[in-house]
């Protein structure tokens, strides 16, 4: 059985959306103890499948990009994926501005390479690297989040969906996703630096909290507005998480990091919280 | 460092049309059965923009690259001297894996993964200083783009600092100011207005719980963001740091406060 993946993305082959992957990538690195050679390495021959998908995957218009990342027994795998046309990177050798050597980069820095194309149209890579990790992750069940959602991004605008598990890798993930997108909403340096503070008590709040084996993030940004949907937590959680008395002493402090927020029920037993964060201009 | 002749790189010249195959075999041929120089060079040339292509995408976050194109375009040699025209692969696929390997075994030996963290730090100091800058001018802070461009990096560059900023312990970047970060008493001495003394006071007056636990600096930045919500550009006016500072005291009080709450007994 293939193992779960720590961190899944869901994001638009805009190329600005390679940065969320290594983002997510460095936190898990962190979460791991994967040393900085290494990551370089991953790092690398991620972003060369993921560019495949930005420049090449659905020929000049706006598609799905799917991330997996997974900590391994033997180190970290990561699968990049379109839903495209399928052209392998060879193909284009020497006519883009890969200048075809995305390829031999994977290979070079991978243990193992795979392509194989998707029924119903696509491609996916997945890499495998042979690394030392020095952090044992928690064991997880297995994901019961099911495949996420495909989003439409020519009606959902700028989203970014993530699955991220265990708390450990969530606390290196989240913060830097979010706080990358609150940098391309716009925000100044004090209202990234909230979006982080967000991020750090929404993983540290939801520890233990959480319905599922992993937490789920949406995000969708415009100018100056991040909205943001975090779950699924269990019943009621949502609200005790905003009362006062989740900071003795300190009042609301969810409250102060956001310009609103909602509560909607998942199911009978879970609810999703939903997030509001402005920029003041 | 080893030294090699590197020339500007001119377009992406190492795609290797098929026009230039035969061309290119009779350039090996002449290198490496009769050690004619000029054919070597030829070769170089042509394929220093790959080298160059591979140094860019490996050591994006590595500084300086010029150092690091040194070791690719050594790598570049190394493939040049070695490739089998006879096997029947396009130099490239040679050529990649050599040069990475180079660069990678580089990497190991030199102790970058050591030096990475100092290079990132001293772009955080600098992004920091930016930051204070631009504040101090503008009277509000900038965004990430405005610090990509004002110090001419990447805006990836700049979130990694941020990224950076938020996990140094605050003794590093804060240095400067002196130390004694823990220290009550030395704080009350930065803060030198009677008025903020008073406001350290009174604050402390509706403390309760947990929050006695913290020093008097990350009560007051604190009760500031989450009570009297202001902005942490505001705070950083009203205390006297910087607003990355106070990032970073919030961020580790609250850690702090997370801790102490959930270690029933020890807070309350």
């Amino acid at each position: 059985m293939a193992e779960t993946p720590n961190v899944r993305l869901r994001l638009s082959n805009r190329a600005e959306n390679v940065l969320l992957v290594r983002q997510a990538l460095s936190g898990l690195a962190e979460a791991v103890g994967l040393d900085p050679v290494a990551l370089n390495d991953v790092s690398t021959a991620v972003t060369e499948a993921a560019n495949n998908v930005v420049l090449h995957a659905y020929g000049g218009e706006e598609g799905p990009l799917e991330v997996e990342l997974t900590r391994t027994a033997t180190g970290l795998s990561a699968v990049v994926r379109d839903r495209g046309s399928g052209i392998p990177p060879e193909v284009d050798a020497g006519e883009h501005l890969s200048g075809g050597i995305g390829l031999p980069v994977i290979q070079a820095l991978s243990s193992d390479v795979e392509f194989r194309d998707l029924p119903g149209g696509g491609t996916e890579v997945t890499m495998e690297f042979d690394a030392a990790c020095s952090v044992e992750l928690q064991e997880m069940a297995a994901d019961d989040g099911a495949e996420l959602e495909a989003i439409d991004h020519s009606a959902a605008g700028d989203v970014t969906m993530m699955t991220v598990g265990p708390t450990s890798v969530a606390r290196g993930v989240v913060p830097r996703v979010l706080s990358s997108l609150a940098a391309r909403a716009y925000f100044t340096t004090d209202r990234i630096s909230d979006t982080q503070l967000l991020a750090d008590a929404l993983v540290a709040e939801t520890d233990g909290s959480v319905s599922a084996s992993h937490l789920s993030v949406d995000v969708s940004v415009a100018p100056r507005h991040l909205e943001i949907r975090i779950g699924p937590l269990q019943a009621g959680r949502a609200d005790a998480l905003f009362g006062s008395a989740a900071m003795e002493g300190l009042g609301p402090v969810l409250e102060r990091l956001t310009d609103g927020h909602a509560v909607s029920a998942a199911g009978t037993s879970a609810e999703m919280l939903d997030l509001h964060l402005a920029q003041k201009s | 460092m080893p030294t090699v002749a590197v020339t500007p790189a001119v377009g992406l010249g190492f795609s290797g049309s098929a026009h230039a195959e035969g061309d290119l075999s009779r350039l090996f041929e002449r290198w490496q059965r009769r050690k004619d120089e000029r054919a070597r060079e030829e070769l170089v040339l042509r394929f220093v923009p790959l080298a160059r292509s591979l140094a860019r995408r490996y050591g994006r976050s590595s500084e300086p690259f010029e150092d690091l194109l040194q070791v690719a375009s050594l790598g570049l040699l190394k493939a040049i001297d070695r490739y089998d025209a006879g096997l029947g692969h396009p130099f490239q696929s040679y050529a990649v894996p050599t040069i990475l390997g180079e660069m990678r075994r580089y990497f190991r030996d030199s102790g970058w993964a050591i030096h990475v963290p100092r290079g990132a730090q001293e772009r955080a100091l600098k992004v920091r200083d930016a930051q204070e800058r631009i504040s101090n001018e503008t009277g509000r802070p900038p965004t990430v783009n405005q610090l990509a461009e004002y110090l001419e990096i990447d805006a990836e560059e700049v979130i990694d600092a941020l990224q950076a900023i938020r996990a140094y312990e605050t003794v590093s970047l804060d240095a400067p100011r002196g130390g004694g970060d823990e220290d009550v008493v030395a704080f009350g001495d930065t803060i030198g207005h009677e008025d903020e003394r008073y406001e350290l006071v009174e604050l402390d007056a509706t403390v309760s719980g947990a929050l006695q636990h913290l020093p008097a600096r990350e009560r007051l930045v604190l009760q500031l963001r989450f009570v009297e919500d202001l902005t942490q550009t505001e705070i950083a006016e009203r205390v006297g740091i910087s607003q990355m500072q106070v990032s970073r005291l919030l961020r580790r009080s609250l850690e702090q406060l997370r801790a102490l709450t959930d270690a029933p007994g020890q807070a309350r």
